[in-house]
């Protein structure tokens, strides 16, 4: 038995402490930090001040339209202009959602393209993305485009096993000339590092970056080169003392301050492969990229980017304020998305139908004394989202209780007792001890019945 | 009339499908009540001695003999004739 070293005093209160400062309600919870963090990078103690990340631009990318789409069949031209202008309101005047970038190969890409930026958003601002290839930036051109992704594959398997290059230093002769074309071009390039989480860094990456940083410095300040860490195959490790290729606090340390690279000019792009690419992107956040790319509800090649909608909530708690974002718009999205068939798994944060539905009697007993014992926020205020109780046989009289309150919008004295709900909570129970039922009793159903027990609140509620 | 121990006892009986009850029998752990069966005991009461109880309150009262007073309590406060 390890021998405990500190003895605890009970604080004695009679007043509950909420830590109304960490959980305000009227906000997500927010995220403190206390600096400074230690990782000890190539032998030497490196601090990192993560309480500076409330000050710091840090922004939102979004790639909804290019790796989002890779996931899934193309969207109409309808649909991407209508997602666009939503995600403009959630982003807000302050622009938190900076970027988005857009195919341009086909007619359809640019048609998009135009009518998108028709709609006259200032953000998310349009950006594209390429190939590396030279003649490509002849369509960012005529897009009117001013700055464009393109692919800088950094790992030996995509030089040497993809790519086919004989050495690596052909493979980056060739991206740099692309490079040169860009700013010849009058574009800004956004060199995509590919793989870079499997990547020879001391290798490969970082003489890349010097080079394209040397690049850079002989163009003007709007031209120099961006940076995106693609965690390609979601190899990144967010955990203090991990190792290179797969660190990212390392990853984004060599980058930001051995190359020079600034943080407005890195960018993290993960995916969810280990299921770490929420707290990856947020990690790439604290350790000095100023932006995240992310994927309205993660979607994604394979396992899905760091989810747009999470980003934000992340992005307030760790801001401390709204920021000019409207979060009540990931509502209307997901119900756009499911509306034009792409599913969103009911459970899912922020977005499932049945995100902060409870199933627990005990549960709901909670909800019925006070939301916020078991509400994350004030789900309603930011997400037009009450919490509710999804009825079964675990639901009890609490959880019926519950439901018949929100259905009839009833609150404080004006809520309707357990007592008075016992003929409708006996029919739940019955469903199942008496008929057998195992599915969950549907809110139509259960509408139904709320009318035949409680006709005095139908006619003054709902008809 | 009936005494507020002969209708409690009988319509608990009526309700949970016991007999045998004595007063110091829990409504949960000896007779059986569940979460649902409590509180249409509750209303059952309720309508029994027309009298409208306050809902943690009545739901608060564990045993056979507690609801009795309670409900004895309760029938004073709001001016039911009761037998005792």
């Amino acid at each position: 038995m390890v021998k405990a070293k500190k003895k605890h005093r009970l604080v004695d209160t009679k007043a509950p402490n909420l830590i109304e400062d960490v959980f305000p309600y009227n906000l997500p919870p927010l995220i403190h930090l206390q600096g400074p963090v230690v990782e000890y990078i190539d032998g030497e103690a490196v601090e990192f001040d993560f309480a500076a990340v409330k000050d710091r631009p840090i922004l939102i990318t979004d790639t909804t339209f290019r790796d989002g789409q890779q996931a899934r069949p193309p969207y109409t031209i309808e649909q991407m202009v209508h997602i666009y202008d939503l995600l403009a309101k959630l982003s807000g005047p302050n622009g938190v959602i900076r970027q988005t970038e857009f195919f341009l190969y086909t007619k359809n890409d640019r048609e998009t393209l135009d009518k998108c930026r028709a709609l006259g958003h200032t953000y998310p601002e349009c950006t594209g993305w390429i190939r590396a290839v030279k003649g490509d930036f002849r369509l960012v051109k005529e897009a009117g485009l001013k700055e464009t992704g393109m692919l800088t594959s950094c790992s030996d398997y995509h030089i040497f096993q993809k790519l086919k290059f004989r050495t690596r230093k052909e493979c980056m002769d060739s991206y740099c000339e692309v490079v040169a074309a860009a700013f010849e071009a009058g574009v800004r390039p956004r060199c995509h590092l590919e793989d870079v989480t499997r990547a020879d860094i001391e290798g490969f990456v970082l003489p890349f970056v010097d080079r394209l940083m040397e690049m850079s410095s002989e163009v003007p300040q709007e031209l120099s080169a961006k940076i995106r860490l693609c965690d390609t195959m979601g190899f990144g490790i967010s955990y203090p003392g991990a190792e290179l290729p797969r660190s990212i606090p390392k990853l984004i340390y060599k980058l930001n301050v051995e190359c020079g690279v600034p943080s407005d000019r890195l960018e993290w792009h993960g995916h969810n492969d280990f299921s770490k690419v929420h707290t990856n992107g947020g990690t790439a956040w604290l350790y000095g990229a100023d932006f995240v790319n992310t994927t309205l509800f993660g979607f994604g090649e394979r396992t899905g980017n760091p989810p747009l909608e999470s980003a934000v909530i992340e992005y307030i708690a760790l801001k401390g304020d709204m920021c000019g974002l409207d979060t009540r718009v990931i509502t209307e999205l997901a119900d756009y998305m499911r509306s034009i068939g792409l599913p969103i798994p009911d459970n899912y944060p922020f977005a499932g139908r049945a995100f902060n539905v409870t199933r627990a009697g005990i549960h709901a007993g909670g909800l019925r004394q006070d939301e916020r014992i078991y509400n994350i926020f004030d789900t309603e205020k930011l997400l037009s989202k009450p919490p509710r109780v999804a009825i079964t046989d675990k639901s009890g009289a609490d959880g019926v209780a519950h439901w018949v309150n929100e259905f009839f919008g009833l609150t404080g004295d004006d809520r309707i007792n357990k007592i008075r709900i016992h003929k409708l909570a006996r029919w739940v129970i019955d469903q199942y001890d008496v008929e057998g039922r195992l599915t969950a009793i549907s809110d139509q159903e259960l509408e139904v019945k709320a009318k035949e027990f409680f006709p005095d609140y139908w006619e003054k509620y709902k008809s | 009339m009936a005494t507020v121990e002969e209708r409690v006892k009988a319509i608990t009986a009526q309700k949970l499908g016991v007999d045998d009850i004595k007063l110091e029998d829990s409504f949960t752990a000896d007779l059986g009540a569940e979460s649902v069966d409590s509180i249409e005991l509750v209303a059952m009461f309720e309508e029994e001695f027309g009298i409208e109880m306050d809902e943690d309150a009545a739901l608060a009262v564990q045993t056979v003999g507690d609801a009795i007073t309670f409900i004895a309590n309760v029938c004073k406060e709001q001016g039911v004739e009761i037998e005792q």
